[in-house]
């Protein structure tokens, strides 16, 4: 095996008389021309004198054209723009070629940004709904009313029925700010897309290793000998992530795998296609790597040092024989085995996922799959390794990160109290006044039963400390009886802050629940779906916010870089930046000073700088600490700097940084640390980006060692495993005195994460260690359900026969303060009424909820029927022609009616739909609710009014990717 | 025939290919067998070079999937339209040229020959009623619109080599936009009128018998033989059966290029087109046969259009069927009576029979 | 003289219609006409291969020589441009063409045609260079700027390539190369796997 691997590197040097096979991709010399006369000289020779006439007066491209760099909002990848405006107007976009993440390219929706500077179809001032009707209220009356309203509901209920719905497009500085006001207000009632999203992959990851964000790079998949990709479709969610692939699959010869149970446009271009039942995920991972371990291709010293758990995971393997895995999910060994082969031949390979994997109630197991997986092959922490994970919107890896969450605060700190006084020292508070804010309720520990007033000796926990309604139940915190909930009422006002409601299932239910609220607010660019889906006449207010585009800020990317925008243009129409209407609603509400006490406002706007530098102050867990605004904004300014694969800068004015100093970026800014590339890679110094496991579990389990064994980061002092860093251990190391006066006064008594002056994690990289220890990863989580990944039916399910063998969870009274059904669903047979199962996904041209793809003409154009994907079988079946208007019934009796493609991408007896589409409400049309003239161009169902219940068994992430429906003609 | 977009030259690739062939060969040294279970593979060799192996082969148009809603937008390549092109460019515009111009030629030299062919005896004077006014309009009109559609039609077909030389882009574009506009708009006209014309007509273009043998004596032209023809002669209904069938397949195509929104491919457009022409260019060519029949080739018969009656020589000699009819059922009238009839400016309706024993004024 | 070419990469093409709104936005062309458009064969089956379609600016075009107006002139650079003051809307050249370039905004009497609108490889048209005229008309002119059109720079894989044809087919041929050496291995799911190495 290792003679084969050898002869690839052979194939590479062989001269074959051709300039360097980078060019292939780089045509930077031959295609670079953004600038006048700059770049094309290789044009120059070929063009002729006539052509090249300089531009006249009335031209587009003449002296006062101004280039804007900024970042596209579309999705994680995070390509780089170069927007051209004269006279405050968007008139063009050039490619920015020397970007190291995109290099110029985009897919329909980055190509079409500059749409964002017409804004037709936009909200265009604050809207109230009165008796039915759309009306303009001046901005001073709509905060007025709406924070009335919050606080009488807050007096007359409790702060926990405010819902805060949050973004993942907003700029890092404004979901930092939006958690904070969520923290302010009272209530962990706070969510934003990461929940319906790439939840379960946070949770999954990070209780592997440590971190739950995507460990290396688009850029490293460079270095990839093999890709695999499961339930992911980059060639439609992330097409200039191809470009990255591409290369691998071409010059490192990397056979490219996909996992998925539709024959998707990422398949077509793939080496290995495997096709999938969906919600089998676990036996084909499990299946792969039961002939790796039978062949002996795991890397054993690599498992030895740094991974827990493996034999419990050897355990579970050895049941899932070809036949099985064939039996459960339609895949034939050979397909596994050559699968499994791939990879183990050639390493490092990398391992991607997105939606596919992650929207199931297993959804936490699978993501713990695909970690053991590559932990079993030692793929981690190597360049070209890793598991790849594409985050969805362009920020929700920075919402993440800065916790819009229900179940945290910024930077994963938790809820504890220990983590609220982390916080309110950061934001220069009193914690008691904090505390002061919430509703004065509590909870027994087990979160079982809801307990009056709060009582010291009941071991009861505060609200303050318990996860809130994550938002895909949100609709239950309306709608279920109280008493079941474990807050005081239920919810009643709901706040989509950058938010579409059609990402979330069960939209029968949704609309009843808006119907029940009473108050409903939008803040948004475009009204979105929440604005005519539900039947109110009043107690609705629309409030235009500004795009990303109108406004600055920080982004991070899905491989944890984060770039800065600058402004294009400023705020069409009436619209607000979202941080200026966060201060004008914490002004009404009574915590403005508290929300901005040490952030510079100037005409109610936050100075977003001030806020980075206040993430800054207090982010020390994932080390968003070194990524001052000064740096990043150098960054964006000689991002031409950066190497294509590396992502380091050779020279320049900042060199040896990576860009967007990736977190962890530890310590200070004055540190100058350049960002981590690449996670858990011991093969550099911590200094220069390197980083070991995470100890976060203990140091020991049952007896074993949960610190690394004989693997340790380059130039450690440390030479084995070590736990975290606190004051404590410096002393006892004898490195306290590394520390600087004023370092040693803040780093006494605290550990890494709570030592605001970065002392004890500047001495710890000085001895070459991380920050946060050197673990052990560990194959088995104990503290969740299933603490070895194991395959369980989803809820719905078109295999009945197989819910004996893998049966769902039990039911459960109080899960994130919500009864959870599991059990009680699987139990009735839905197969026969509902014989095909309905899975959903992405479309390269809309994003997300749609509302702002699809008023985009340009986009729009390309995709105007909303579309169910089934196979010539069923079609036949139903009598159904390609083209015709069927209606999808969902197994809990919602339905949709859209245009059939029958096309052979899913297997007989699978459904597909796009979700990105809103507007007609099982067969309704609704155009005509919409506030003039902010229609989008194109509507259509949304998919997730026929999706179903079932929720991830740790995130209460939906399962939206494995449900059961019936196809009719319509 | 399209090029290819790009040329490698032959040399450049030779050191390249012989260096895969060397690879190939030895990577097949290092094959071995695993031992695995099941060793049946699914063996798929690229499938990009089966598709492009069907596109290249370019018989059929290429149908493809495409978000683009338009017509034939999911096409990727119409193989017939270099056909076309070539024949419309290369074959028709030099077949028109050579088939009108060749059949004025033709026509001429028969006149230059032959001469106008007079009535035996003369003209008598004595005329006979054969086209009320419904009639003549209807054949004005038609003419008129077909020569107006024939003009404009040619200045499309003929004017880019025609008439940009002398006129020049700019003028002559004006000139074909105003020709299209004209032609798709009494296109329809033409249309209603022929339509209008067939129903008028048709009872008395029915075949009779006596009229192959007209036709395959060629109307009297071919030997001195009389041929006997009713209302009509064979010339004229072939005349007339010719204008109304490909009349009606111009028209049919005409509807079809005028109007190009109900999603019909280039293909149907194409063959339309050339339908179209091929059918305009026979029509027209035939057309100068017929108006110069009715106007220098022969004496007598441009009256018919003209006035609405004929000399009864004129009958006898061309439509003698018919002529007899009108003996036999007093039809003819005298000089004198048409005189009166021309004078009091009626376009005469009622003959009136010579045996009546009316005299004129 | 340089010939200015596309080429579209099928092998990378993952139709994602990024050229097609570049387009769109570059030359602000309104809805319903499409200068650049992705026709995918084989959708949904193995063998879909997409490529990104329009103008090819062919060396001997078929839609100059049958235009009955003669609207149509080649650059020095060979890019195939018309003027539309002249172009009367006839659609012959939508039928000359084999790649149905030329598009028609359908705003006449009997929805006839109105004029012809087709990729300029952005190269504007015979109006001044840059002016504003020629943008309301004919869209941006970047090649007068020295750049190259928006769809090929847009790429998401530099797939479409535009440019000089020489260097072009450079490129390809690096690319072809590069991927020749694993031409036995494409699209095998098992047999030949041991020779993926």
């Amino acid at each position: 095996m290792s003679k084969l691997i050898k002869k690839s590197g052979q194939i590479k040097n062989i001269d074959l008389k051709v300039k360097p096979v980078a060019d292939a991709i780089n045509r930077r010399a031959f295609l670079k021309g953004s600038s006048l006369m700059a770049g094309g000289a290789a044009l120059a020779t070929t063009i002729s004198p006539v052509m090249m006439k300089k531009a006249q007066a009335t031209s587009t491209s003449g002296a006062n054209t101004q280039q804007i760099r900024t970042i596209c909002t579309h999705c994680s990848v995070g390509c780089g723009i170069i927007a051209e405006v004269q006279n405050g107007v968007w008139t063009g976009q050039e490619p920015a070629f020397d970007h190291p993440f995109n290099k110029g390219a985009h897919c329909a929706k980055g190509a079409a940004i500059r749409e964002h500077g017409h804004g037709e179809r936009r909200l265009k001032y604050p809207t109230k709904l009165v008796d039915g009707k759309w009306k303009k209220v001046s901005w001073e009356t709509a905060i007025n009313e709406i924070g009335d309203k919050l606080l009488d509901i807050r007096k007359t209920s409790s702060p926990d029925s405010v819902y805060w719905l949050g973004s993942a497009k907003h700029s890092n500085e404004q979901a930092y700010l939006f958690r904070k006001m969520a923290g302010m207000w009272g209530t962990n009632n706070v969510d934003h897309q990461a929940r319906i999203c790439h939840s379960t992959t946070v949770a999954g990851v990070a209780n592997t290793w440590g971190y739950g964000a995507m460990t290396n790079s688009y850029n490293d998949i460079h270095n990839s000998k093999a890709v695999l990709l499961i339930g992911a479709n980059p060639a439609e969610a992330h097409p200039v992530a191809l470009q990255h692939i591409f290369k691998a699959k071409e010059e490192n010869n990397a056979p490219i795998i996909v996992i998925d149970p539709r024959f998707t446009r990422t398949a077509a271009h793939a080496d290995h296609y495997l096709k999938i039942r969906p919600g089998t995920d676990i036996p084909v991972i499990w299946g792969m790597l039961y002939h790796i371990f039978k062949n002996g291709w795991e890397d054993k010293e690599f498992i030895r040092q740094r991974v827990f758990g493996m034999e419990e995971i050897r355990k579970e393997v050895a049941k899932w024989t070809p036949d099985e895995v064939e039996r459960i999910s339609g895949v034939p060994v050979n397909q596994v085995f050559a699968a499994a082969k791939a990879m183990a031949d050639n390493r490092p390979g990398t391992f991607i996922w997105c939606m596919g994997g992650t929207q199931h109630t297993i959804g936490n197991n699978n993501t713990r799959a695909y970690c053991v997986f590559q932990l079993a092959l030692g793929n981690m922490g190597v360049s070209g390794g890793g598991t790849n994970i594409f985050r969805g919107h362009d920020n929700v890896q920075g919402a993440t990160d800065l916790g819009v969450l229900a179940d945290t605060l910024p930077g994963y700190y938790g809820l504890s109290e220990g983590s609220w006084k982390h916080w309110a020292r950061v934001w220069d508070l009193d914690y008691e006044w904090i505390k002061g804010q919430f509703d004065n309720v509590a909870y027994s520990k087990d979160g079982k039963e809801y307990i009056g007033e709060h009582d010291e000796k009941d071991n009861a926990s505060h609200v303050m400390n318990t996860k809130g309604i994550p938002v895909s139940r949100w609709i239950d915190g309306v709608l279920e009886d109280k008493d079941n909930i474990a807050q005081r009422e239920n919810l009643k006002a709901m706040i989509f802050w950058g938010h579409a409601p059609n990402s979330q299932t069960r939209g029968v239910e949704m609309k009843n629940a808006m119907e029940k609220l009473d108050l409903l607010v939008i803040v948004d660019p475009y009204p979105t779906a929440s604005a005519v889906m539900h039947d109110r006449k009043d107690g609705v207010y629309l409030l235009p916010a500004a795009t990303q585009m109108e406004t600055y800020g920080s982004v991070t990317a899905s491989n944890r870089s984060i770039q800065w925008r600058d402004k294009v243009i400023d705020p069409l129409f009436e619209s607000l930046p979202d941080h200026t209407i966060m201060y004008k609603l914490a002004k009404k509400l009574g915590v403005a000073d508290q929300l901005c006490k040490n952030i510079k406002v100037t005409n109610d706007e936050p100075l977003v700088e001030d806020i980075t530098r206040e993430i800054n102050a207090g982010m020390w867990t994932i080390g968003y600490t070194g990524q001052t605004p000064e740096r990043l904004k150098l960054h964006q300014k000689n991002w031409g700097t950066f190497d294509f694969t590396s992502l380091q800068a050779e020279g320049g004015a900042a060199d040896g940084d990576y860009y967007g100093l990736p977190w962890p970026c530890w310590g200070t800014g004055d540190m100058k640390h350049p960002g981590t590339p690449n996670l858990y890679d011991p093969s550099k110094t911590v200094a220069e980006g390197g980083l070991t496991f995470r100890a976060r579990f203990g140091v020991e389990k049952d007896g074993v060692n949960l610190l690394a064994e004989g693997s340790f980061g380059k130039d450690s002092d440390i030479k084995d495993g070590y736990p975290e860093f606190s004051g404590e251990m410096l002393k006892k190391l004898g490195w306290w005195d590394d520390l600087t006066d004023s370092e040693k006064t803040a780093a006494e008594g605290k550990n890494w994460k709570t030592d605001l002056s970065g002392g004890i994690q500047r001495v710890a990289i000085k001895h070459g260690c991380s920050p946060y220890g050197n673990a052990k990863a560990r194959a088995i989580v104990w503290t969740f359900p299933d603490p070895v990944p194991i395959h369980r039916e989803p809820l719905y399910t078109s295999r009945h026969d197989l819910v004996e063998k893998y049966p769902t969870y039990e039911d459960r009274k109080s899960f994130w303060r919500l009864p959870t059904r599991y059990q009680s669903i699987q139990a009735k047979d839905y197969s026969k009424e509902f014989p095909i199962i309905l899975t959903s996904g992405r479309l390269v041209e809309y994003e997300g909820g749609g509302d702002e793809t699809r008023s985009n003409a340009w986009l729009a154009e390309l995709q105007q029927d909303m579309f169910v994907e089934m196979h010539p079988r069923d079609a036949n079946n139903a009598g159904v022609k390609d083209g015709d208007d069927v209606w999808v019934e969902g197994a809990e009796n919602a339905k949709v009616k859209v245009k059939a493609q029958v096309t052979r991408r899913v297997a007989s007896g699978v459904a597909f739909m796009p979700f990105h589409f809103a507007g007609h409400f099982q067969g309704k049309d609704l155009k005509s609710k919409y506030p003039e003239g902010s229609a989008p161009y194109v509507l259509g169902e949304a998919a997730n009014t026929a999706m179903t219940y079932g929720y991830d068994s740790v995130t209460q992430m939906q399962e939206s990717k494995c449900s059961l429906c019936r196809i009719t003609k319509a | 025939m399209i090029k290819p977009i790009f040329r490698i030259k032959i040399e450049q690739l030779v050191r390249p290919v012989f260096l895969i062939l060397l690879l190939f060969v030895i990577l097949l040294q290092n094959s071995h067998a695993i031992d695995t279970p099941q060793q049946q593979g699914i063996s798929i060799k690229n499938p990009g070079s089966d598709l492009w192996r069907e596109v290249r082969q370019r018989d059929t148009a290429i149908q493809g999937t495409t978000q683009i809603k338009s017509v034939d937008s999911n096409v990727l390549i119409n193989p017939q339209a270099d056909r076309w092109t070539r024949f419309r460019v290369d074959k028709l515009i030099n077949i028109g040229f050579i088939v009108l111009g060749s059949v004025i030629g033709v026509i001429l030299v028969f006149f230059l020959l032959r001469g106008r062919v007079k009535i035996e005896g003369g003209l008598s004077g004595n005329m006979v009623f054969r086209f009320h006014d419904f009639e003549r309009v209807l054949h004005w009109v038609l003419a008129l619109v077909f020569l107006f559609l024939a003009l404009t039609g040619f200045t499309l077909l003929f004017g880019r080599t025609l008439f940009i030389p002398i006129l020049g882009h700019d003028i002559f574009s004006l000139l074909a936009s105003s020709s299209k506009e004209g032609h798709n708009l009494f296109g329809p006209i033409f249309m209603v009128s022929l339509l209008m014309m067939f129903i008028s007509f048709v009872k008395r273009n029915i075949y009779e018998k006596g009229d192959l043998t007209w036709l395959l004596r060629g109307g009297g032209m071919i030997g001195k033989s009389h041929v006997t023809g009713g209302f009509f002669n064979m010339g004229e209904k072939s005349w007339y059966w010719l204008v109304i069938l490909i009349g009606f397949a111009i028209s049919a195509t005409g509807l079809i290029l005028l109007f190009p929104s109900f999603g019909q491919g280039r293909i149907i457009m194409e063959l339309s087109h050339v339908i179209h022409v091929f059918g305009a260019i026979i029509l027209i060519t035939v057309s100068f046969g017929h108006m110069y029949l009715g106007t220098l080739g022969t004496e007598g018969t441009g009256e018919s259009m003209k006035t609405g009656y004929v000399d009864i020589k004129w009958a006898e000699a061309h439509h003698d069927r018919w002529a007899k009819h009108c003996h036999d059922n007093n039809l003819v009238i005298t000089a004198d009576e048409y005189a009166r009839l021309q004078g009091k400016g009626k376009v005469g309706y009622e003959p009136v029979s010579t045996t009546a024993g009316e005299s004129g004024k | 003289m340089a010939r200015m070419k596309f080429y579209c990469d099928a092998e990378r093409c993952i139709e994602c219609n990024a050229c097609v709104t570049a387009c769109k936005n570059e030359n602000e062309v309104p809805w319903g006409v499409n200068r650049r458009r992705v026709v995918t064969i084989k959708d949904g089956e193995p063998g879909e291969r997409s490529l990104s379609v329009a103008c090819m600016h062919c060396s001997d075009a078929p839609c100059a020589a049958v235009c009955p107006v003669d609207c149509f002139y080649t650059t020095d650079n060979g890019v195939v441009l018309h003027d539309k003051n002249i172009c009367i809307g006839c659609g012959y050249c939508f039928y000359a063409c084999p790649f149905g370039a030329p598009q028609f905004p359908m705003d006449g009497a009997f929805a006839s045609r109105g004029k012809m609108d087709k990729c300029t490889f952005c190269a504007g048209g015979p109006e001044e260079d840059n002016s504003s005229a020629e943008f309301i008309k004919y869209g941006r002119n970047r090649l007068a700027e020295g750049k190259l059109p928006l769809c090929a720079e847009m790429c998401a894989t530099k797939a479409l390539l535009a440019g000089d044809a020489d260097m072009v087919s450079d490129i390809y041929r690096k690319r072809i190369i590069n991927r020749g050496a694993s031409v036995l291995n494409w699209g095998v799911s098992y047999n030949n796997a041991k020779l993926r190495s």
